[in-house]
């Protein structure tokens, strides 16, 4: 300060003097010389254009009483401030007498002062926090906006993805042909005389799309038929991950497909936009492709309705009441999927949930069904399979243990004879079969959910109990008590084992420990059940899906009984549901097939 | 209460504390730091004897300026003061002069005008009187070695 009064002393004949020169010596020899000024200086330099375009400002307040109002403590004024306050209000209280002295009327006067100081200063504030809230809307209206652009792009990106991806499986089928016919010809070229090597490959490659036809086209089934996995297994998968879905708001409808007319019994899906399989009361085995929204096929074979089904990469397995199980391939499709984006002008899979499916044309499944299990007496009402084991439940009272390579039942499991095994070892009531106390057990399923992982198998059974085996010795070696009602729906990760019953409840179970991780209550029986990595998503006979958030330990419904409460309207209550990555489909009462992101 | 600060108040410089308040302030924010934040930080660092933080300091206030065009007129009395603080007053000129032309009456920045007509003179004076002294310097060792190489 004291720098700055001697400044001011300065006689005006040097400031005349120097007042042509810009700068000073130093000042320019630090903007030449010093790379860290120089780095600084770039930094904070602002271009002539900025410095032309500088709008008259209509704030408020000054970023500077900003500052003073916001710290008060730390500027001058505003520690006297302070000060002079806390002094005037002690001195109110301890000098409330004296009112007719002049000096007491003068300290009021300051005291008023001060308390119109400390008002303009609120003023400031009040102004401050203002501004900043109408900043922050900006902001976020900003990249809300910035956001949408994005999500189109992803969205364009995502269609093309899945174009371009369609070509590469044609191209693939092609090529795949064309190595078929070029090696046929080699084939004969070999038995012919080598002269005409060179003729016979030419014709080939010629006629490479017309002679793909009945004598080689026989070929590619016969060296495929075995049950291990054909190599084409690939054609239909995709290979990129749509990821689109993440980013929307949960609970946003994706499409809605009038899948069947009739209750749907069973759905699964083996991806997110992936290939999906419906199975309903009317009998019908459907296949779809949620990308487009499409049905792909129908699945012909079973007597009866299909109760219980999984898709794993290309493999469909169904069980129904006719108690067979069916194997299927569902990448021996007959499915363009090429037709369906002409329709879909806007690009957008999202925007066209309305359009109908489109009907698959007839014998497009033809070549799908690899072979069918045939050991249990009654219906199939769970199955599931891993790898090259499956394993399925039925109202016999049975597990079966299949090996898929060949294409047998290993092993049979007998409920009851285990239920009564471990009750004989254990000595208590622990293991044994018992009856719950619900009426409406009657009409559940024997074995209401099952799940394998190599040799541990898990299965959720009517009497509430769920029981953890080891396939090796074909025992069960834990149950889990707890339930009070048939379990009807089962999964398990590395972790826990989730199940949902008719008792109304979902329990979280800890799979080391075999004790309670955790549990709640819907107001009626889980019918269905799925998680994925964040949500544990229910039907329990509401027209909504049930969404619990594992992270945010949260609970949400989502689904057609939210999004159309505002039409009146009354959808159909949810039956089955199924999750993955966020992508949720769920099957109703009517048929009807809601995709959905959660 | 006063729409910008005095030159004098730039001399001032903060409690390490009081800094440190608005500083933890300002990283706290993270990239969606407020502009009122900003300025308050820069501010600081403005205020302060450190050169380093000075620079910091000019730096935020030239971000200021081009991220809020609202705040850019009074933000060029703040860079003025900085640059005038740094030393680098061919800068300082450049704000200030913009802003005077803008708004003749301002007081504070016709205050810096004048503060920074002194250093420049000031510190002129001193670099003449330093480059004549050179000058003569070399000059004399000049003629000694001149005078030696002709003996």
């Amino acid at each position: 300060m004291a720098e700055v009064h001697k400044q001011m002393k300065r006689p005006g004949i040097q400031r005349s003097m120097f007042s042509m020169a810009k700068t000073t010596p130093t000042d320019l020899v630090r903007s030449k010389l010093s790379t860290t000024e120089i780095q600084s200086r770039a930094l904070s330099y602002l271009s002539d254009d900025l410095l032309q375009n500088i709008p008259d400002d209509d704030n408020n307040y000054s970023l500077f009483q900003g500052f003073q109002a916001s710290f008060p403590e730390l500027s001058e004024d505003g520690k006297r401030h302070r000060r002079r306050v806390s002094r005037g209000r002690k001195m109110i209280e301890e000098q409330p007498h004296a009112p007719d002295s002049p000096q007491h009327l003068h300290k009021l006067k300051k005291e008023r002062a001060s308390f119109l100081h400390e008002l303009e200063m609120l003023g400031v504030r009040k102004n401050m926090a203002s501004s900043e809230i109408r900043e922050i809307d900006n902001k976020i209206a900003n990249l809300a906006g910035m956001r949408k652009i994005i999500l189109d792009r992803l969205a364009g990106l995502e269609q093309e993805e899945a174009l371009l991806e369609h070509d590469i499986i044609d191209m693939e089928g092609h090529i795949e042909d064309a190595q078929m016919l070029v090696d046929e010809a080699e084939s004969i070229a070999a038995e012919l005389t080598p002269t005409k090597d060179d003729e016979d490959d030419m014709v080939t490659d010629e006629d490479a799309d017309e002679f793909m036809s009945k004598s080689v086209y026989e070929k590619i089934p016969s060296a495929n038929s075995t049950p291990a996995r054909p190599k084409r297994h690939k054609t239909i998968r995709r290979k990129s991950m749509p990821i689109l879905h993440e980013h929307f708001e949960p609970g946003t409808a994706i499409r809605e497909i009038k899948a069947h007319t009739d209750q749907i019994t069973g759905l699964d899906f083996d991806m997110p936009f992936g290939t999906m399989v419906t199975s309903a009361m009317d009998d019908q085995v459907k296949v779809w492709d949620l990308n487009a929204g499409r049905c792909i096929g129908l699945l012909e074979g079973h007597t009866a309705s299909v109760r219980a089904l999984q898709v794993e990469d290309n493999i469909l397995a169904t069980g129904g009441r006719d108690a067979t199980i069916r194997l299927w391939d569902l990448s021996k499709a007959h499915y363009d999927p090429q037709g369906t984006y002409e329709e879909d002008e806007d690009g957008l899979a999202f925007e066209n949930k309305d359009d109908q499916p489109v009907d698959p044309p007839a014998g497009s499944m033809a070549d799908c069904p690899l072979y069918s299990l045939e050991s249990h007496v009654d219906e199939v009402t769970a199955l599931h399979f891993r790898g090259d084991v499956l394993v399925s439940g039925s109202a016999d009272k049975t597990l079966r243990h299949w090996d898929l390579n060949k294409g047998r039942c290993v092993q049979t499991l007998d409920v009851m004879w285990a239920a009564a095994q471990a009750s004989q070892s254990l000595g208590s009531g622990d293991g044994s079969w018992r009856s719950t106390s619900r009426s409406s057990s009657a009409s559940a399923d024997f074995v209401g959910a099952i799940q394998v992982f190599e040799t541990a198998l898990a299965c959720g059974t009517a009497d509430g109990m769920v029981r953890l085996w080891d396939l090796r010795s074909g025992q069960v070696h834990r149950s889990l008590v707890g339930h009070t009602g048939p379990v009807t729906c089962l999964q398990f990760d590395d972790m826990h084992l989730v199940t949902g019953s008719l008792d109304r409840s979902v329990r979280i179970w800890d799979l080391r420990t075999g004790s309670i991780f955790d549990a709640y209550a819907y107001d009626h029986p889980v019918t269905s059940m799925n998680f994925d990595d964040r949500r544990i998503v229910c039907a329990a006979q509401e027209d909504v899906v049930k969404v619990y958030d594992k992270l945010e330990s949260r609970q949400w419904e989502c689904g057609a009984g939210i999004t159309q409460a505002e039409e009146n309207k009354t959808p159909a209550i949810v039956e089955h549901v199924r999750i993955q990555d966020g992508y949720m489909v769920e099957g109703r009462q009517d048929g009807i097939v809601g995709v959905w992101t959660c | 209460m006063t729409a910008l600060p005095h030159a004098v108040d730039a001399e001032t410089p903060l409690k390490p504390d009081e800094l440190q308040v608005l500083r933890s302030q300002y990283e706290k924010e993270g990239d969606m730091v407020g502009v009122q934040t900003k300025f308050n930080y820069a501010w600081g660092l403005v205020k302060s004897n450190s050169r380093n933080d000075q620079q910091t300091g000019v730096q935020l206030l030239s971000e200021i300026f081009r991220v809020s065009p609202e705040r850019r007129r009074e933000c060029l009395y703040y860079l003025a003061l900085g640059n005038y603080k740094l030393g680098n007053y061919g800068e300082a000129r450049r704000y200030n002069d913009l802003l005077l032309e803008k708004e003749p009456m301002n007081m504070q920045s016709a205050d810096l005008r004048r503060l920074i007509d002194d250093k420049v003179a000031k510190e002129g004076l001193m670099g003449v009187a330093i480059i004549s002294g050179v000058a003569i310097a070399a000059g004399v060792v000049g003629g000694i070695l001149f005078r030696g190489r002709r003996r």
